[in-house]
């Protein structure tokens, strides 16, 4: 037993998401992330229950927590009634409050999904905009997207969705100022900027600078590949 | 043996939810999708064509109800409380301000995250009286719980109210799945979080099957039917990420060809699952050079088609890396072949 543990026992998440684990694997067999990465939800929950804080720190650190695609398989088919896709919820928010997030390739992503989903919500009311679905991140959506990225506004028109409407209902509509403040008390209030801004916070520790996490990030936009940025000096993990 | 325990767990998993013709089955209120707004709009356009003009129904949103979050709360940027406030947020404003009783959500992820906080208050009093303090304070709204499925606190999916309403609208179909072999995805947010929420449970749904039946498809089945499409949040969202989701899509692709190779439509009712089971198969075509071509329409795309509407303007086929065309002759709706498949889809 030690600190971060007891940290992780008082979130609901893992409170909920932990019934003590018989190890069947269950969870792992019908895991797609574990089919496709180095990565077991068994391993984890055996890791938590341990109790170990230097096992727990160690998977904090690790890619491992950052690879669950957040199905929930694994709810539907344990027979404890154990939810793993949960505990790693509960466990990317320790490793984002304690900085360890920024140790790992995958775990730095969380930039990444504090700039995206989290700066929408609090700009937009939305977590995804329109323009984050471009075709130089998303050129799998094919020539008929980009024909369709290129004319954004006639395109939703066409498809009678049209964009932006203001002081109205509808898809992707501009959310009174108002509304976006009670959003914004609610994400200041539960948590939620706290959360956002140890991200920032641990990425410049980590890169070194402020400058350093603006390049990693541009980086990110232009090629899509947060591999592109090369990690400095002792900081190579 | 195999179908009384088919049987048995749809029976246990029924949900209930009112169709057109009854009492509270007419007015909706209703929470956009912001994954749909994103990457498929016309999906909800033509939702919403055929629940106003073809079933008469009242659907009110406000200007003010904002997305769930729960991209963000999959993607680690708020916490458990903040989704339980912003959904009240929006259950309040949708029964004050628009007096709505009933609500469904066209994303399968809001219909579960609206799931799993309406579970909490009912399992935990404390955070109910939390989010009813929380809510007050940063907000000034009242607290207020939805009873949609059967007067219990709930909410449901843009797909339950299809399914209630699927004879109605078999009724006025102008063309028939007749001789067409089709199957479900159903999406892991919809069925797996919480089975008992899901119209038929997470092993045997019937909430897509049974609008396919009404249609009149052949129901197929595969063994990687209830894998994951591998949208997976932070997955899709950074292409980085994105092998594992081209990687599930194959692995069901393949599954679901070496079982029925003439199979060639998928109905979803998951937003990621639209948009994911289609554009990967374009990845593997240029990848792998391996095609499987086929089609991955919405409750709400197929049911628009079905019932005459423009595959292209009404139903948002143009931005599909899997050719429509095919289907449409399969079953043999008509589009204009004058123009070229590049003329159909680019109006501009």
């Amino acid at each position: 037993m030690g600190k971060l543990f007891d940290e992780l026992k008082k979130d609901i998440l893992y409170q909920h998401g932990m019934n003590a684990c018989l190890n069947c694997g269950v969870c792992t067999a019908v895991c797609p992330a574990a089919e496709f990465n180095d990565y077991s939800p068994r391993e984890v929950m055996n890791t938590v229950q341990s109790e170990c804080d230097e096992d727990i720190k160690e998977l904090l650190k690790s890619d491992k927590i950052w690879y669950c695609g957040q199905c929930f398989s694994c709810k539907t088919r344990c027979p404890r009634g154990n939810s793993a896709a949960s505990v790693i919820l509960a466990l990317r928010r320790l490793s984002i409050r304690h900085g360890y997030f920024a140790e790992s390739e995958k775990g730095r992503q969380q930039l990444f999904a504090k700039r995206v989903f989290g700066q929408n919500m609090l700009d937009r009311g939305y977590t995804l905009l329109a323009k984050n679905i471009s075709p130089a991140h998303f050129p799998e959506l094919g020539e008929n997207w980009e024909y369709y990225y290129e004319h954004m506004e006639e395109m939703r028109q066409w498809w009678d969705v049209p964009m932006d409407l203001e002081n109205s209902p509808g898809s992707h509509r501009q959310i009174p100022e108002q509304d976006l403040d009670e959003i914004r008390a609610i994400y200041q209030k539960t948590g939620a900027i706290a959360l956002m801004e140890a991200v920032e916070k641990a990425m410049e520790k980590k890169l070194g600078s402020k400058a350093e996490v603006e390049k990693y990030w541009q980086t990110w936009l232009e090629t899509g590949d947060s591999r592109n940025y090369e990690l400095k000096g002792e900081n190579k993990s | 043996m195999k179908l009384a325990g088919k049987v048995k767990a749809w029976e246990k998993h029924q949900k209930a939810v009112p169709s057109v013709d009854e009492p509270n089955g007419k007015v909706w209120g209703c929470f956009r999708s912001c994954f749909l707004q994103s990457a498929a709009p016309y999906t909800e356009g033509i939702a919403y064509k055929i629940l106003k003009n073809d079933l008469g129904m009242d659907l009110r949103e406000a200007p003010g109800h904002t997305s769930c979050g729960a991209i963000g709360y999959h993607g680690d940027v708020s916490n458990l409380e903040t989704q339980m406030v912003v959904a009240a947020r929006n259950f309040s404003v949708a029964h004050y301000e628009l007096g709505v009783n009933n609500l469904f959500s066209f994303c399968v992820t809001s219909f579960a995250n609206y799931t799993e906080v309406i579970k909490l208050w009912e399992e935990e009093p404390e955070l109910k009286e939390y989010t009813e303090k929380m809510l007050k304070e940063t907000t000034g709204r009242e607290f207020w719980i939805p009873r949609v499925s059967g007067g219990r606190p709930s909410v449901v999916h843009a797909s339950d109210v299809f399914f209630a309403n699927r004879h109605f609208l078999a009724a006025k179909a102008k063309y028939s799945l007749k001789g067409v072999k089709a199957t479900d995805h159903v999406g892991c947010h919809y069925a797996k979080i919480f089975p008992e929420e899901s119209m038929g449970g997470a092993e045997f749904p019937q909430v897509l099957v049974g609008i396919l039946e009404a249609f009149g498809a052949e129901v197929v089945d595969y063994p990687e039917r209830r894998h994951c499409c591998g949208m997976g949040f932070r997955q899709c969202a950074f292409p980085e990420n994105r092998d594992y989701t081209a990687g599930s899509v194959y692995k069901k692709l393949q599954s679901l060809k070496e079982a029925h190779p003439d199979c060639k439509l998928i109905l979803t009712n998951c937003p990621g699952c639209t948009v994911f089971l289609d554009a990967e198969q374009g990845t593997i075509k240029e990848v792998l050079e391996e095609e499987f071509n086929v089609s991955i329409l919405d409750y709400a795309q197929l049911t628009g088609l079905l019932l005459g509407y423009d595959p292209f303007k009404d139903c948002g086929l143009n931005a599909k890396a899997v050719a429509i065309e095919p289907l449409l002759d399969q079953i043999g709706i008509p589009y204009d072949k004058s123009k070229t498949a590049e003329q159909r889809r680019r109006p501009f």
